[in-house]
């Protein structure tokens, strides 16, 4: 890391949340697809997930895609226009109004849930 | 080998225009998964609650064509994107040739066998 402005932590956040929500699709891969090894096989694991950790670990995941997925959009925006890298700031302030927008609207729908039990 | 410092000298060096189509690649692969993942998230994690992926449940909807079809697009494209992208923080990070050698050899196993395990359950049932 040098003393970079918001670019260096646009980039830093994008290599994060890219190798976090790597992590976890080999993983959910693995989880979902282990069905082929029978009903009791993938209940287990899934009612492992009812862990409330594993629940609240779901809405980061959802801020990192967002984050992820608009950041992104905010990349292919800088290559390929002017004005892309002109505005460049302004657009990764709008992506994390974005993340943080919908991590709290993802944190809203799953509480209800987390302190109803389902 | 002679370090480039032109672009003819790195076009002479090159082998292959790879780079360049996995850079074309991740902005294509990026702009389709974009829609995908975050469509499947809403319908999987928002819309329902993520305890009603039982085994009967999930079972019901992967025998469907269109979900085996939207789910196998996000596992090939989501996985080639995103081991692309490890690529790029591997070739930063680690710093001997040997170490990049097996890290990548194991990492490029590893997503191998994910990908040949989603593949076969979803297209088992």
């Amino acid at each position: 890391m040098y003393k970079g402005r918001e670019g260096q932590w646009a980039f830093l956040l994008h290599r994060l949340s890219g190798i976090a929500i790597l992590a976890y699709l080999l993983i959910h891969v693995f989880s979902i697809g282990s069905f082929i090894f029978g009903e009791r096989f993938y209940m287990a694991i899934h009612e492992t997930y009812d862990w409330p950790i594993f629940r609240i670990g779901l809405v980061f995941i959802t801020a990192g895609v967002v984050y992820h997925a608009f950041n992104g959009l905010r990349i292919i925006v800088m290559d390929f226009t002017g004005a892309g890298v002109a505005y460049q700031r302004q657009m990764w302030y709008a992506v994390m109004a974005l993340t943080v927008i919908s991590g709290l609207y993802a944190a809203w729908t799953l509480l209800p849930r987390l302190l109803g039990g389902y | 080998m002679i370090r480039a410092r032109t672009f003819i000298d790195a076009k002479q060096q090159s082998h292959s225009n790879a780079e360049l189509n996995w850079w074309i690649f991740m902005r294509i692969s990026g702009l389709i998964l974009v829609f995908l993942v975050l469509g499947h998230i809403y319908m999987t994690f928002i819309q329902v609650s993520e305890s009603d992926a039982t085994f009967t449940a999930v079972v019901g909807k992967l025998a469907n064509p269109a979900w085996k079809f939207y789910d196998w697009l996000i596992l090939a494209l989501a996985l080639m994107h995103g081991t692309n992208g490890a690529r790029y923080s591997i070739e930063d990070y680690i710093r001997t040739r040997p170490n990049r050698a097996w890290v990548k050899g194991v990492f490029y196993t590893v997503v191998a066998l994910v990908f040949a395990f989603g593949t076969i359950g979803l297209f088992s049932i």
